[in-house]
């Protein structure tokens, strides 16, 4: 309500008498007006236009009116949010009734003034109407009450569910009072939305300057989704300088996805190699010891698989505080039983058999399946389930789309751990040099004193003890069931043979050869193409070099 | 090494003759008793003579393993491969001699979804087509594949490793269905082979009474040829294949020709399997069903062909045995059995027979074939 | 198959088997630095040196089981045996007799003999199928006479004993009337008996046309049986020449009675 002359030029004719009519008039009727205007609170003159418009009956003003309230928040903070709520809240429920230059809000407790909010008593509020609310009308209020729940909820969930509304019907939203809910919110799921949300709003803001800053903000988080967005968005972009940042910014993206893919690949392909590695190492000891090969490596595995999982149910029982941690306390229990187990079939079996390694083949085969049938008979066919511990759940992200998975870290983390304590037991304890000199040579070792039954019985079972920690690793990676090692053993048996009989560091290499070209071939052209791969380029290597990547050097 | 008499090594003649005679006699008397006397007390039942038809395929595929490991000393751990194959190409010839004679259109072209069955099968309704392919296809593969092998020495648990990997990975690629293969339900619905439809008891009986017929023939045959100066160089390969190579024979060659022959009469064996059980799929190349042929031939005896048929007739009668009544309880009685064989009686049932047989001046025989 | 050569009348005195410069190596252990070797046509020339000396590697090179990283080795002067395949060597006239004895133990002693001549040496199947001929069953004669076996001729060789095995294998050798023919450790598990026996068999072994390399520890049989002796030490050639001149060199009393 300002003085409509100033800056006007009135003709000179009766100019004394125009000027002296006005200035009375505005001392009348203006000036105590702009007193008590400029008495009021700056917001309370917005308030008080906003209750105007939205008491009209006119279409436009009301919604311009919602799309005022729902900016409420961007100046005035909480309390302007609170406010234009309780008017969106009154509005929508049919409980805002205007007439007689007031509004009034008709609650439980009686009528609201609802510029002020305060109590009035001396107005029948029945007798007001209350604006009519169309379907459209309704949807911009729906709206601009959940940007509004964005400044007034405390619960990071609620705000949440707000954003993700807002998502969906973007009627009151601009970029403005996102942009400034956003500054104030802190929990990071809901940031994440409203992120996302005020730069898709942006995107379409007319002005380009805005538009081109929204795409960089986007393309700073290098997401499939956000690629698409942007892709999106320059389809339908007439700016040309538009249009160059959208294409600017895809490079980038695809260029961070691309790395992140490879990363993850490498990652997976990392993690299927310790698996393989654990499982190879195993039988790369047994076999470069004792010449013999396990066929029954396999189900060592499942029982290191299945004694973590009893480890799990007897915490559960015992003592559940400690149950997210049954994954660190089975790893001596599944290395211990998979030894035990591999102990008994070393002594009852295997021991006979030495200078028989096709009839050990037999035999192991035979192990593997009493033990395949065996746990099939007690436990039962059914894949059994896993608690997931936190540190094993979830993951980091790290690159583009790609996230490092805690329960691949966590194979990983196994593999390395195993290896390094291998190499420390067979380079610096007495087991492990016993173990060495029977490898190279078993006649002299044993002309010099060294027990070759017992270096034998005891490096099988830690072959075995091996393949159990293999079981463990596995265990949040795959299904665990009576059938599960015979996956794995054809891969084993190719690391083993394409590393180099009782090689480690062959095994290493192999392993990760195998565990990488498996990831990388599986997505395209399936599982089966892989192993058929893998397999053919085995036997190809083995024709050049039979005795595989490193070979233990010297004669035999 | 062994320390018996020369003669004992290829197989005690005696032994090999009551197995030759029992087959014989089990030749001339099958069509008799499944035939005319089917329905009598002493006849047998056309079921009883489909069993008896699938044993002898499984003994002349064990005798085809036992040429090689035994003899030779290759062991392969997939001879399910050609055994798989030999089936699979019959099953191909019936069912296109199904559908060009009799109009019965094979179940794999509703299930591939195909209008014609692709060029591939062109002349599968010829029974000497097949019977041609029969010999050849896997005499091919097995020459390729033992070429490649053999020429740069891979041996030993390696060379069975591989051919394990191997048959599973072709496993694997029939078992999906866009092999075109049938996938996992593998073909079935055959209606006739030459000419006779194939459920018709004349037919299972002429089954049985052709496999009894096949294997005498082979187990013949290859006794023979294990007698013959090519068997003892076979045996001097299986012993000790370096010191043969330094008298100046290329090992190379005598390898491939037992190992295709071999793979051949594993095919065979195969081919006459299918018809008598009506179906084929992949899980006859599944490991287990590579490794069970193994066991046949060393519960049997290595290097002794009645060995392997004999091996092989007891555990699939076993088998089929059990299975009708104890199917969970078959695993472990398996397992029971290599274990016991491979621990206490390292030239399998054979050591039973050397101790009664032998003659008391030789000495104990700790009878070991060479691995 | 590969490709034979022709089998030429040699010559005494000539150079039967001629190494040079040879370097063998298993990744970084060197077995043999630099050796030079010369066996002659009517010799028989002894190879001594203590354990690890190279001696069996040397003959592993000519035999063609293992590849050397330099060098030459000619048979007859002439045949480059390097790039050869071992069947191919052995028909070449080089035989050799192993450290244990490898004799077919499952079959019988005359038949490990019989296979031990090639008559048909391009066609296994040509073989094969001759195995009957006449040729054959004389040699075979005859060579159980030459070591003795005559008795046992139709026990499988597994029965032997340890002496008579290496007796079998050694026949063997002689099925194919090599030109180069190397015996390593012949006598080793011998008692005496069975020593003087082989050292009698290897004076009868002695030809114009035939180098006899004899590989042994033994010095007593050795000096009874060699017209030259080589020592190595460590993969080199330390002395050559005469067994008594031998025993006094300095360096080979050095290299035997310990540093």
């Amino acid at each position: 309500m300002q003085p409509a002359y100033a800056g006007c030029t009135f003709p000179a004719l009766h100019l004394d008498l125009i000027m002296l009519f006005f200035r009375r008039t505005l001392a009348r009727f203006f000036i105590p007006l702009l007193l008590i205007v400029a008495s009021m609170p700056a917001h309370a003159q917005d308030r008080a236009a906003i209750l105007t418009e939205i008491c009209s009956g006119d279409f436009a003003a009301q919604q311009s009116a919602l799309g005022q309230l729902a900016s409420a928040g961007v100046e005035q903070g909480e309390t302007g949010a609170s406010w234009a709520r309780t008017i969106v809240d009154a509005f929508e429920g049919r409980n805002l009734r205007c007439g007689d230059g007031m509004a009034v809000i008709d609650g439980d407790a009686g009528a609201v003034m609802a510029g002020t909010l305060e109590p009035v008593t001396n107005v029948d509020s029945a007798s007001l109407d209350a604006p009519s609310v169309n379907l459209r009308l309704r949807a911009v209020a729906a709206s601009a009450n959940a940007v509004l729940r964005l400044f007034t909820e405390m619960e990071a969930a609620e705000r949440l569910n707000a954003a993700n509304y807002i998502d969906q019907r973007r009627e009151a939203a601009t970029g403005t009072n996102i942009g400034a809910a956003l500054e104030r919110e802190t929990d990071p799921d809901v940031r994440a939305v409203l992120i996302t949300l005020r730069a898709s709003l942006l995107m379409s803001d007319d002005d380009p300057t805005n538009r081109i800053v929204a795409i960089e903000a986007i393309a700073e988080d290098a997401t499939l989704r956000n690629r698409t967005m942007i892709a999106e968005a320059i389809k339908t972009e007439t700016d040309a300088a538009v249009i160059a940042s959208g294409e600017a910014a895809l490079a980038d993206i695809d260029q961070t996805l691309a790395i992140g893919q490879v990363l993850a690949t490498l990652y997976a392909g990392a993690s299927y190699a310790s698996v393989l590695f654990l499982a190879a190492l195993g039988l790369a000891i047994i076999f470069g010891l004792m010449g013999v090969i396990n066929l029954a490596q396999g189900e060592l595995i499942m029982v290191g698989a299945y004694a973590a999982w009893f480890t799990q149910e007897a915490i559960r029982v015992t003592v559940p505080g400690l149950l997210d941690y049954y994954l660190i306390i089975a790893i001596p229990i599944s290395f211990l039983v998979a030894a035990l187990v591999g102990l008994i079939m070393e002594v009852l079996v295997i021991r006979r058999l030495y200078d028989r390694p096709l009839m050990t083949l037999l035999a192991t085969w035979a192990i593997s399946i009493l033990l395949i049938n065996t746990v099939r008979v007690t436990i039962g066919s059914q894949n059994l389930e896993f608690h997931q511990p936190g540190y094993v759940a979830g993951g980091f992200p790290i690159v583009g789309d790609f996230i490092m998975t805690s329960n691949r870290l966590f194979a990983i983390a196994i593999a390395v751990l195993a290896f390094v304590a291998v190499v420390v037991v067979l380079r610096k304890s007495l087991f492990g040099m016993n173990v060495r000199a029977v490898t190279q040579n078993r006649s002299m070792a044993g002309a010099v004193g060294i027990d070759t039954r017992r270096t034998d019985m005891m490096a099988f079972a830690l072959g075995s003890g091996l393949a159990g920690l293999a079981g463990l690793a596995l265990s949040p990676l795959y299904n665990v069931n009576p059938g599960m090692g015979t996956g794995f053993i054809v891969d084993s048996f190719m690391v083993v043979v394409l590393g180099g009989v009782g090689s480690l560091i062959g095994a290493i290499v192999a392993a990760f050869g195998i565990g990488q070209i498996n990831v990388i071939i599986e997505p395209i052209y399936g599982a089966v193409a892989a192993k058929v791969f893998v397999l053919l380029m085995v036997i190809v290597f083995i024709q050049w070099r039979p005795e595989g990547l490193f070979a233990p050097k010297g004669r035999r | 090494m062994a320390h018996d008499q020369t003669a004992a090594r290829v197989d005690r003649p005696l032994l090999f003759r009551i197995v030759a005679g029992t087959l014989f006699v089990l030749l001339v008397s099958l069509p008799v008793l499944g035939g005319p006397l089917s329905g009598s007390s002493a006849g047998v039942s056309p079921y009883v003579a489909n069993i008896i038809g699938q044993i002898a395929t499984f003994a002349l595929l064990a005798l085809a393993l036992d040429l090689i490991w035994g003899f030779g000393g290759i062991l392969s751990l997939g001879h399910g491969l050609f055994f798989a194959m030999g089936g699979y190409l019959i099953a191909m010839h019936m069912l296109k001699s199904g559908y060009v004679y009799g109009g019965v259109t094979p179940d794999i072209m509703t299930f591939m979804g195909w209008s014609e069955l692709p060029s591939y099968w062109a002349l599968f309704e010829s029974f000497p087509y097949v019977m041609l392919l029969i010999l050849v296809v896997p005499g091919i593969l097995a020459f390729v594949y033992g070429y490649v092998s053999f020429r740069s020495r891979v041996s030993g648990v390696y060379f069975a490793i591989i051919t394990q990997a191997l048959t599973y990975v072709a496993m694997l690629l029939m078992f999906r269905n866009d092999t075109g293969f049938g996938g996992n339900n593998g073909m079935t619905g055959f209606t006739t082979l030459v000419g006779i439809d194939i459920g018709a008891p004349s037919m299972v009986v002429g089954l049985a009474t052709t496999s009894v017929l096949v294997l005498l023939v082979a187990f013949l045959a290859c006794g023979a040829l294990m007698r013959s100066p090519f068997g003892r160089l076979l045996i001097a390969i299986r012993d000790d294949e370096a010191r043969l190579r330094f008298l100046g024979y290329d090992t190379l060659w005598p390898k491939l020709a037992v190992w295709c022959l071999s793979g051949v009469l594993a095919a065979i064996a195969g081919a006459l399997y299918v018809p008598q059980v009506g179906i084929i799929n992949p899980r006859l190349l599944s490991p287990e069903v590579s490794i069970e042929i193994a066991v046949w031939v060393a519960l049997g005896g290595r290097g002794a062909l009645s060995g392997a048929v004999i091996g092989a007739a007891i555990i699939s009668a076993l088998k089929f045995w059990l299975t009708g009544f104890v199917p969970e309880l078959w695993p472990f009685i398996l397992a029971g059995v290599i274990l016991l064989v491979v621990t206490l009686l390292p030239n399998g049932l054979l050591d039973l027979k050397l101790t009664f047989l032998r003659r008391a001046s030789t000495r104990k025989a700790s009878a070991r074939p060479a691995e | 198959m590969t490709t034979m050569a022709a089998r030429q009348k040699p010559a005494p005195g000539a150079h039967a088997i001629q190494i040079d410069s040879l370097r063998v190596a298993f990744g970084d252990f060197v077995a043999i630095p630099h050796l030079t070797f010369i066996a002659r046509y009517g010799e028989v020339h002894g190879v001594i040196g203590p354990n690890g000396a190279g001696k069996t590697t040397m003959l592993d090179v000519i035999t063609g089981k293992t590849k050397p990283k330099k060098g030459t080795v000619r048979l007859d002067g002439t045949i480059d045996l390097l790039g050869l395949d071992e069947p191919t060597i052995a028909l070449a006239g080089v035989g050799r007799k192993f450290q244990k004895p490898s004799v077919f133990e499952a079959l019988s002693v005359r038949e490990n003999l019989e296979t031990a001549l090639r008559l048909k040496p391009r066609s296994i199947l040509a073989e094969l199928r001759n195995w009957g001929d006449p040729r054959r069953v004389a040699r075979v004669g005859e060579v159980l006479n030459e070591i003795g076996l005559n008795d046992q001729a139709d026990l499988s060789a597994g029965s032997l004993a340890h002496g008579q095995k290496q007796w079998l294998e050694i026949g063997m050798l002689l099925m194919q009337k090599p030109k180069l023919l190397m015996l390593d450790e012949p006598v080793a598990g011998m008692t005496e008996e069975e020593t003087r026996h082989t050292a009698d068999l290897v004076q009868r072994l002695r030809s114009p046309e035939r180098a006899v390399l004899v590989i042994e520890h033994d010095m007593g049989f050795v000096e009874e049986i060699a017209d030259r002796v080589t020592v190595l030490h460590e993969g080199n050639p330390i002395f050559e020449g005469q067994m008594e001149d031998a025993r006094q060199d300095a360096q080979v009393r050095a290299v035997y009675l310990g540093r």
